[in-house]
C-alpha cells in the first residue's frame, strides 16, 4: 500500500495540482492510504460496541465458556450469588406461566422423594403408634390415664412415675479404705469399664467430697449420674457397694443394697480386719452380690424384648381388624345377595339389573304400585337403605298375589264374599247386596288381569236372608194342652223368635219387592170328634195370630186357619205324636208384587 | 488376686504421670499435662511369680506439700516419691512430703525416684543424692520416663517391698488420726 502511495504521489503532483495544494492533496491521500484500514476497523469495532444486537451475538458465543471458566477458577460464590436472583425469578415465572413444564421435569424425582417422605412419616407414625399403644391399650395404661385425670397431672408424668424401668449393669464391692475392688459383677452383654479404675476414682471422689465439703465420715456421696447412667453407692464400715444402672431404680433397691452390704460386712468381718490387698477371700461375696444384678435385671424391662411383644400385639390387632372387616364385608355381601334373591322373587317387582358403583347398589326394573317397598325389605334384612338406589318404573303385575290384592283394593268385597282368580276368570262366591253385585258385574273386567267374571256362586244376600227367615219361622211349633186354645207354659221365647223372624221376612220382602202371606195353621190330635176339633184348631190359630199382632206385626200378613186333624204333624199313635199334633205352625208364602 | 494401692507423690511437674504412662502404656509424651485431682490406672505385674494388680493413684502435684490431700493416701500400700533432678526445690518438697506421710501413715514402703536422669547434665541436685539417701536405708533409683530407664525397676522394687510388707504380720496402711 505504501509503495502504491509512493507511485501515485509523483504522478499527481506533476500533472494537476499547484505545488502546495498538490502536496496537501498528496498528503491527504497518503494519510488516507495509510490509516484508512485502521479507521475502518475502528469504525467497525465502534459499531459492534454500539450495536446491542451484535454485542449479544458476540457474547452468546463465549458466555458458556466464560461461566465454565469462572466456576473452574475456584470456590467463588459470586457467580452463584449473581445468578441466583435471576434463576429464582425465572423459575417463579416458569411455574406461574407453564406449571406443567417444571412438573414434567421434576416428575422423575418427585415420586421417589414423596415415597421416601411418606415412608419416613409412616415409620415415625408407627413408632408413635407403638408408643401410644404400649401405654394406651394396656390395662396399666388405662389406669394411668384415669389417675392422670383424677390428679390433674399429665399422662407422661404419671407414666414416668410408675415406669421405674431400670437395669443394673454393674455391681462393685470396694474396699472402703484403699478403694480396691474386692468383687465386681457385670450383667450379660455389658461393656464394662475397668473396675479397678472405676473403684479408685469413686473412692477418690468420695474422699474429695468428704474433704472438700468437710463432711462427717458417715456423710457420703451416695449417688452419681452421667448421661443415661446412674451409680448408687452404699457405704459400710469396711466396704462400699456401688451399682451402676440405666433408667429409674426404685428406692427399695437401695434398701436391698444396704441389706446385701450389711450381710457382707458381717460375714467378712475377719477378712476385712486382715485385708492386706488379697481379694481372694471376697470371691464368695459374688453369691450375695448376684441378686443385686440378677434379681433387678429380671424386673428390668428390656426394650428389645418388649418391642416384639408389642409388635405381635399390634399385628394381632391389625390382623383381627382386617379379618373382622373381611367378615363384615362378606356378611354385607351375603346380606345383599339374600336381599337381591328376595327382591327377584317378590311378586310385583321385576329386577332387570343390579350394578354396584361407588359403594352403592343401583337396582333397575319395574314395580307394581301394590308391591311392597324394596327399602322396607332392605331394612328388614339389616341393610342400610342409603346404600341402595332404586330406579323402578311402575307397571301392572299379573302375578296372582298382586292381582288378588288389586281386586281387593278396587272391588272392595264385603264380608261373606270370596273372590279368586283362575285363568283370568274372577270367581265370586258367597252372598252380597244386590248393589254390590251390580257394581261387581260392572267393574270386574275393568281390573287389569281380569278377563271374565264368574258370579254363578254369588247369591243375593237379601233373598238368602228371606229364605233363612222363612225356614226358621216354618220350623216353629207352638204346643197346646189337651182340649185348650191357650199355649203350654214356657213358650214365650218361641213367640219372640217368631216375631223376630216374621219382621225379617216382611222387611226383606219389601226390599225384594215381594208379597208375604203367613198362614197360621191350628192343629188338634185325633182325640174327640172333628166337629169340636176343627173349631179348637181355629181358636188355637187365632190365639197365636193375636199374640203376634199384639207384638206389632202387620195383621194383613196373617191368615189364621184351623185344620183339625186333617194335617197332623205326626201320627197320633203315641203321646208324643198327639202332643205335637196339638199345635200351631206357620206356612209362609212369598210371591212377587203384581205389576 | 493380690491388689495393691500405689500413690505417686511429688512436686508439680516432676513426671509422675509420665512415669505411670511409661509403666502402663509404654509411651511417653513430651507435652506436659497437669493432673487435676486424681487419675487412677492399673497394671498387673508378676511379683515372685504371683500376679499382683497395682492400682496406681496419680495424685496431682503441689509445690506446697502442705496442700497435698492426705485423704487420697488412705489405705495405700506403697508410694513412689518422685523428684525432678533438674529442680532442686522438688527434692525439698519430696522430703517434706515424705515426712508428712510417715507422720500420718506408718511403715509404708516407698521408693525415691530421681527422675529425668536423661537430663543429668542439667541436674540441680547433688550428683550423690542417691547415695546419700540410700545410705539412710531408702530405696533410691534414677529414672527417666522419657527413656524408660529404671521405670519398671522402680515399680518392681516397690511391689516386692509391698508384698514383703503384706506377708509380715503388721496391717498395711494403718491410719493414724489426722
Amino acid at each position: 500500500m505504501a509503495e502504491q502511495a509512493q507511485r501515485r504521489a509523483p504522478q499527481g503532483q506533476s500533472q494537476q495540482d499547484p505545488p502546495n495544494e498538490n502536496d496537501n492533496h498528496a498528503f491527504e491521500e497518503l494519510r488516507h492510504l495509510i490509516i484508512a484500514p485502521e479507521q475502518e476497523e475502528l469504525a467497525d469495532i465502534r459499531e459492534r460496541l454500539d450495536d446491542a444486537g451484535r454485542r449479544t451475538q458476540d457474547m452468546s458465543s463465549v458466555v458458556a465458556e466464560a461461566i465454565q471458566l469462572r466456576r473452574e477458577q475456584g470456590d467463588d460464590r459470586a457467580l452463584s450469588d449473581a445468578l441466583a436472583p435471576t434463576i429464582e425469578e425465572t423459575l417463579r415465572d416458569s411455574v406461574r406461566k407453564h406449571p406443567h413444564v417444571l412438573a414434567d421435569a421434576l416428575f422423575p424425582v418427585m415420586g421417589p422423594a414423596i415415597r421416601k417422605s411418606i415412608t419416613e412419616t409412616l415409620r415415625s407414625m408407627l413408632e408413635s403408634f407403638n408408643e401410644a399403644l404400649e401405654h394406651s391399650l394396656s390395662w396399666r395404661g388405662i389406669k394411668w390415664r384415669i389417675e392422670a385425670i383424677r390428679t390433674g397431672r399429665s399422662f407422661t408424668e404419671i407414666a414416668l412415675l410408675h415406669s421405674l424401668v431400670y437395669r443394673v449393669e454393674q455391681v462393685f464391692l470396694i474396699h472402703r479404705e484403699t478403694g480396691l475392688v474386692l468383687n465386681h459383677l457385670t450383667a450379660p452383654s455389658v461393656a464394662a469399664q475397668d473396675p479397678t479404675m472405676v473403684a479408685g476414682l469413686l473412692t477418690a471422689i468420695q474422699q474429695y467430697a468428704q474433704d472438700g465439703f468437710k463432711t462427717q465420715r458417715d456423710e457420703t456421696l451416695d449417688n452419681l449420674g452421667w448421661g443415661e447412667f446412674k451409680m448408687w453407692v452404699e457405704i459400710g464400715p469396711h466396704a462400699v457397694i456401688a451399682a451402676v444402672f440405666r433408667g429409674h431404680a426404685p428406692e427399695d433397691y437401695r434398701v436391698h443394697m444396704r441389706e446385701v452390704l450389711e450381710g457382707i460386712e458381717q460375714h467378712y468381718a475377719a477378712a476385712f480386719d486382715n485385708f492386706k490387698g488379697d481379694t481372694d477371700p471376697f470371691r464368695g461375696a459374688e453369691e450375695r452380690l448376684t441378686p443385686l444384678l440378677e434379681e433387678r435385671a429380671r424386673e428390668a424391662v428390656e426394650p428389645g424384648k418388649r418391642k416384639p411383644r408389642m409388635l405381635i400385639t399390634v399385628s394381632a390387632i391389625i390382623l383381627a381388624l382386617i379379618v373382622g372387616w373381611g367378615v363384615y364385608l362378606s356378611y354385607r355381601v351375603h346380606q345383599w345377595t339374600q336381599f337381591e334373591q328376595a327382591l327377584r322373587q317378590q311378586s310385583g317387582i321385576v329386577v332387570t339389573s343390579v350394578v354396584k358403583e361407588g359403594g352403592r347398589y343401583h337396582v333397575r326394573g319395574f314395580r307394581d304400585p301394590l308391591a311392597p317397598d324394596p327399602k322396607a325389605l332392605l331394612t328388614k334384612l339389616g341393610l342400610t337403605p342409603e346404600n341402595a338406589d332404586f330406579q323402578l318404573a311402575p307397571f301392572y303385575s299379573m302375578d296372582d298375589g298382586i292381582l288378588q290384592r288389586r281386586i281387593k283394593v278396587l272391588l272392595k268385597p264385603p264380608p261373606g264374599v270370596t273372590l279368586s282368580m283362575k285363568d283370568g276368570v274372577l270367581v265370586a262366591e258367597g252372598a252380597a247386596s244386590p248393589r254390590w253385585i251390580a257394581g261387581l258385574r260392572d267393574r270386574a273386567t275393568w281390573v287389569a288381569g281380569v278377563r271374565e267374571l264368574d258370579d254363578s256362586k254369588l247369591q243375593d244376600a237379601n233373598a238368602l236372608a228371606l229364605k233363612d227367615a222363612k225356614s226358621s219361622v216354618e220350623s216353629i211349633v207352638f204346643l197346646f194342652p189337651f182340649g185348650a186354645a191357650t199355649l203350654e207354659p214356657g213358650q214365650d221365647q218361641k213367640v219372640a223368635l217368631a216375631q223376630k223372624n216374621i219382621r225379617e221376612i216382611v222387611a226383606q220382602a219389601v226390599a225384594l219387592n215381594e208379597n208375604v202371606q203367613i198362614e197360621v195353621v191350628g192343629h188338634t190330635d185325633n182325640t174327640g170328634v172333628e166337629a169340636t176339633n176343627l173349631p179348637l184348631s181355629k181358636q188355637r190359630a187365632d190365639h197365636i195370630t193375636k199374640a203376634l199382632i199384639l207384638a206389632g206385626v202387620k195383621p194383613s200378613s196373617f191368615r189364621p186357619r184351623g185344620v183339625g186333624t186333617t194335617r197332623p204333624l205326626r201320627t197320633d199313635d203315641t203321646d208324643e205324636g198327639r202332643q205335637l199334633n196339638r199345635s200351631v205352625t206357620f206356612q209362609v208364602d212369598i210371591s212377587p208384587v203384581a205389576p | 488376686m493380690i491388689t495393691q494401692k500405689i500413690c505417686m507423690l511429688g512436686s508439680f511437674s516432676v513426671g509422675k504421670t509420665s512415669l505411670v504412662r511409661r509403666f502402663v502404656e509404654r509411651i511417653f509424651f513430651d507435652k506436659y499435662h497437669t493432673t487435676i485431682g486424681v487419675k487412677v490406672d492399673k497394671k498387673t505385674v508378676p511379683v515372685n511369680n504371683t500376679p499382683v494388680e497395682l492400682a496406681l493413684w496419680d495424685i496431682y502435684g503441689e509445690d506446697d506439700y502442705q496442700k497435698v490431700k492426705m485423704m487420697y493416701l488412705r489405705g495405700m500400700h506403697g508410694y513412689l516419691l518422685v523428684v525432678d533432678g533438674t529442680r532442686r526445690q522438688t527434692l525439698d518438697v519430696a522430703l517434706a512430703l515424705n515426712d508428712k506421710v510417715t507422720q500420718t501413715i506408718r511403715d509404708v514402703p516407698f521408693v525415691l525416684l530421681l527422675n529425668k536422669c536423661d537430663l543429668a547434665d542439667q541436674w540441680e541436685i547433688e550428683p550423690d543424692t542417691d547415695k546419700t539417701y540410700a545410705a539412710k536405708g531408702w530405696q533410691v533409683l534414677r529414672t527417666s520416663a522419657k527413656t524408660g530407664e529404671n521405670v519398671d525397676e522402680a515399680f518392681s522394687q516397690l511391689s516386692l517391698a509391698m508384698l514383703a510388707k503384706m506377708n509380715s504380720t503388721s496391717s498395711p496402711g494403718e491410719s493414724r488420726s489426722t
